[in-house]
């Protein structure tokens, strides 16, 4: 299975995707750090958006 | 041939650790990203024979396990474990009535009143929390009456309806760390220490995992803390005092990746047993 590459919609970086991502992981651009959110997986591509900032009622 | 349905809102470590142990164990898993849902109960439809909720979300994982509820699919945690665990001041009424060793505290809605209530405590320095919320946020470390103030003062200008209800808790001095305790159905499978300088030792704010060896004394508050607040899957943080171990707060979404490798417990794997464990009963 070919690893999936995405563009980091922050600092246009490339992101390799882990082999097992899912839709909504949390991953960090290798390049400029940020919190990324996978919103979409496809076979042959993947978007990437900055990840929701922590809210209120977030935690364990 | 179980499925879980896997509630969720952002897929963190703690998701895909489980996600693998479920794979590990040929179970099968339906991601459930409730942001995407429609929790109609005229239109829904299910295909897993249990629930477990695991949304960073505590208001959108409550309505969501209440939903499951109501379709009698059996969430774990069940709504009544996490309406006494996500609120602070429930989870210390529920232990003190169960008199399980918990930390002085008093909740209050207005300055004057903390004040009063402070004295009780026996004075500062005392602990002001959020009811609802985790990770170490928004806590303060009163000093003194100025600070006391000032931060009152800002919660009631600044703040959302929660953060004006005042949580005071005792300041229990820690030796540079506090305990950990992961429980499944009372039982304690694995400890740590959560190492950090600073007063506030979540590993989320820098707090350094180490493993804890399970003791005697862990085991029997863990297991009495648990029966207090309804069981399931738990974590517990465990203050070292001087009177002996006191249970501070209980997590009932626990985060736990940081976990396995110091203490060699594959948590995500007793997750994932539990539920098997459950859904066979059902």
């Amino acid at each position: 299975m070919l690893m999936l590459k995405a563009d980091c919609p922050i600092c246009d970086g490339v992101v390799t995707l882990p082999k097992d991502a899912e839709e909504s992981e949390i991953i960090s651009c290798p390049e400029c750090k940020t919190r990324l959110v996978v919103t979409s997986l496809k076979k042959k591509n993947a978007i990437l958006e900055e990840a929701p900032k922590i809210e209120e009622d977030w935690g364990e | 041939m179980v499925t879980i349905g896997l509630l969720h809102t952002t897929i963190r470590g703690d998701e895909k650790l489980i996600l693998e142990a479920a794979k590990q164990r040929n179970v099968k898993i339906r991601l459930i990203d409730v942001r995407k849902e429609i929790f109609n109960r005229n239109s829904y439809r299910t295909d897993y024979n249990i629930v477990l909720n695991r949304c960073v979300s505590t208001i959108k994982g409550n309505h969501a396990t209440h939903f499951f509820e109501s379709l009698d699919l059996t969430v774990i945690n069940n709504s009544k474990v996490s309406a006494v665990c996500e609120d602070k001041f429930v989870t210390s009424l529920a232990l003190q009535k169960a008199g399980v060793p918990t930390p002085e505290f008093a909740m209050v809605f207005n300055a004057n009143q903390a004040h009063q209530a402070i004295n009780q405590l026996g004075g500062f320095p005392v602990v002001i929390k959020p009811p609802l919320g985790s990770w170490g946020r928004l806590l303060a470390k009163i000093n003194d009456f100025d600070s006391l103030e000032a931060i009152l003062e800002h919660k009631d200008v600044l703040g959302s309806p929660h953060q004006k209800s005042f949580y005071i808790q005792k300041y229990i001095k820690k030796p540079g760390r506090d305990i950990r305790a992961f429980v499944i159905e009372g039982k304690t499978i694995c400890t740590i220490y959560r190492h950090s300088p600073h007063w506030i030792t979540n590993t989320a704010r820098g707090g350094v995992a180490t493993n804890c060896p399970i003791s005697k004394e862990i085991s029997n508050l863990s297991k009495k803390a648990s029966a207090a607040v309804g069981g399931g899957i738990l974590s517990m943080d465990i203050f070292e005092t001087d009177s002996g171990l006191q249970i501070n707060e209980i997590n009932h979404t626990t985060e736990f990746k940081n976990s396995e490798k110091p203490t060699g417990v594959s948590i995500s794997g007793a997750i994932v047993d539990y539920c098997l464990k459950v859904a066979k009963k059902i």
